[in-house]
């Protein structure tokens, strides 16, 4: 890169314009995304509603987030979200390491149909009502662990990991069997080791996807103590269905108060984890 | 005589062992893919059983086979073409400009030789990529809301630049722009991802060949960085364009009954069909969904066989 740089823009004291332009495109772009959601945080702590861009609360308030941590119907689907997720990744993570690992055993007899026996429902799958029938009759609508089987595993993901394993070199896996170990035994004491970087960057994907999962509480759950939070948030700001009597703050408050809950724990991991966010990305995209 | 010999993907060869043996061998592998086997039957293939009750009429009462006739008042049916055609519209559209935006911004981030600079926006613009689509909706409809607090409305209002507020989400030639507008602040940034890691790629003794024959830095742009880019951007399209039937979350917390003229795609109309009627026929929304299933299934596979005529690879 370094190199580039020199040669590119050669002496140093030569500003070129297009730098110029190009700090200035970087500031707009930069503002496009910032300015919305800092909105969001800084009227979540604003008492009044004002249609302004205000760069701190006018009336510094933590109404909101108090309204929604001590009201049933607020802080039950926030619960939910937390438990689903949670349950969501671990379960993700341990059927897609489990297929991953078999589907990258090159001698193994039936490794290619398996392999087609998963990947055909990427291409073909039952459609929605079909699917909503199956779940009826396992009990699991109006039931919040409809979120933990739907997500429980993604062949996409699947894929990823299989990719990733097969990056592992082959003679750590036979100087293993040569010792004696068990298929079992290979998985956890060497290929999981090595897959910390891909286990973290699968893991956030699946917790992604649970997290902000809408549509199938939409389409699943029509009790009100079995919903996720995104779920009510919805339901709170499109469809001005407040599930509070007596405000404390202004409704706006408690929306944006609302809309800062639902991305709270991922504003908080991702300036630490943002290069596990988009290894994903490149596991699958760089293999070839 | 001759053994069979195989190589894996690192070019490792393989001498077979008669297949029995192999089985057995693998007995402990087998095992470990018993629960995603028991997984993937209950959860996607027991489904695909239930398409059978697109030849039945299917409701809470009774169950009757009917044939073909949900295919016959499907396609006569108004509202579900015009799910179809704003599926295809809304979401080809969208693909378009989005993968457009996001490969200008990725010239101009690669054109950008300060790294922590460079760094700090990538952070800032993956960023919406991971907020739900129902945070992004919400955001943007307590934005565009026609009360005091509305911020585009009331800031436009105190501009003079319009008398009375504007009712965006809920004018059926507004929509869709906002749809997009959404669209494009929301996934622009994470659609840089896989331009950049192309254009990472790039070998630097292009743009130093560039320099000896005098480029200017927008020639070196035209001629050397946009060419690389051109085949990326046709994976992308080719890509996505197999899952544009798949649309559903991001119209469905945008939309409202006042436009779904321009908004209402096959999965609301499913939904809506199904769960929004006093007595719904699941044969007659099961037949839709089987439709765009092999619709989308027929995509799928020609988007597959270009891939593999391209980069020599299937898009799986």
């Amino acid at each position: 890169m370094a190199k580039k740089d020199m040669a590119s823009s050669g002496p140093k004291a030569h500003v070129h314009v297009f730098d110029i332009v190009n700090y200035i495109v970087f500031v707009i772009l930069a503002l496009i995304i910032i300015v919305p959601i800092w909105k969001v945080v800084v009227d979540s702590f604003n008492a009044v509603g004002v249609y302004q861009f205000k760069l701190w609360p006018t009336q510094p308030t933590l109404g909101g987030y108090q309204t929604i941590l001590s009201t049933s119907k607020l802080y039950r689907p926030f619960l939910n979200s937390v438990i689903t997720t949670v349950f969501g990744t671990l379960l993700g993570l341990v059927m897609s390491t489990l297929g991953g690992y078999v589907l990258c055993q090159f001698e193994m007899p039936g490794r290619e149909a398996m392999a087609f026996f998963l990947l055909f429902t990427m291409i073909f799958s039952g459609g929605m009502i079909p699917e909503y029938l199956v779940m009826k009759q396992l009990h699991l609508t109006n039931n919040m662990w409809i979120l933990v089987v739907k997500h429980g595993m993604n062949v996409y993901n699947l894929v990823l990991m299989r990719n990733f394993f097969e990056g592992i070199p082959a003679s750590l896996f036979e100087a293993a069997e040569i010792d004696g170990c068990s298929p079992m035994g290979i998985f956890f004491k060497i290929v999981l080791p090595l897959s910390k970087a891909a286990l973290a960057s699968i893991g956030l994907m699946y917790a992604v996807t649970v997290w902000n999962d809408y549509s199938t509480v939409q389409i699943y759950i029509t009790t009100r103590d079995q919903v996720n939070f995104q779920y009510i948030l919805r339901v709170m700001v499109m469809d001005g269905d407040t599930p509070t009597s007596g405000y404390k703050v202004s409704q706006n408050t408690l929306y944006y108060a609302a809309i800062v809950m639902a991305i709270l724990p991922f504003m908080i991991l991702y300036p630490f984890l943002q290069q596990y966010f988009v290894t994903g990305v490149n596991i699958g995209a760089v293999k070839e | 005589m001759s053994k069979k010999v195989t190589t894996t993907s690192t070019g490792a060869e393989i001498r077979h062992k008669p297949l029995g043996m192999r089985i057995w061998n693998h007995r402990g592998y087998y095992l470990m893919f018993l629960p995603v086997l028991i997984y993937v039957l209950i959860i996607y293939y027991w489904p695909m059983l239930g398409i059978r009750y697109s030849f039945y009429d299917y409701t809470l009462k009774k169950m009757e086979f009917v044939g073909l006739k949900h295919f016959q008042s499907l396609f006569r049916d108004r509202d579900f073409w015009r799910s179809f055609k704003n599926t295809l519209e809304l979401s080809v559209t969208k693909l378009l400009i989005t993968t457009a935006a996001s490969v200008l911004v990725s010239v101009f981030i690669n054109e950008m030789h300060n790294l922590t600079v460079k760094k700090g926006l990538q952070t800032i613009i993956y960023l919406p990529h991971f907020m739900s689509w129902t945070v992004t909706a919400a955001i943007f409809t307590l934005f565009l809301s026609t009360s005091s607090t509305g911020m585009v409305n009331e800031t436009l209002k105190s501009w003079g630049v319009i008398k009375d507020s504007i009712d965006f989400l809920h004018s059926t030639s507004l929509w869709r722009p906002v749809f997009y507008l959404v669209n494009i602040w929301k996934e622009t940034g994470w659609g840089t991802v896989i331009f950049l890691a192309t254009l990472s790629g790039i070998n630097p003794e292009l743009y130093e060949a560039a320099d000896i024959d005098g480029a200017t830095r927008m020639q070196k742009i035209w001629y050397v960085t946009v060419p690389a880019l051109l085949n990326t951007v046709i994976i992308v399209l080719i890509l996505n364009l197999a899952k544009v039937l798949n649309m559903f979350e991001s119209v469905f917390v945008m939309y409202n009954n006042r436009v779904f003229e321009v908004s209402d795609v096959i999965s609301t109309y499913i939904y809506r069909k199904t769960f929004l009627t006093a007595i719904p026929n699941y044969g007659y929304t099961t037949a839709v969904g089987l439709f765009k299933s092999l619709v989308g299934c027929l995509l799928v596979l020609v988007c597959d066989a270009a891939s593999k005529k391209i980069r020599g690879r299937g898009i799986m």
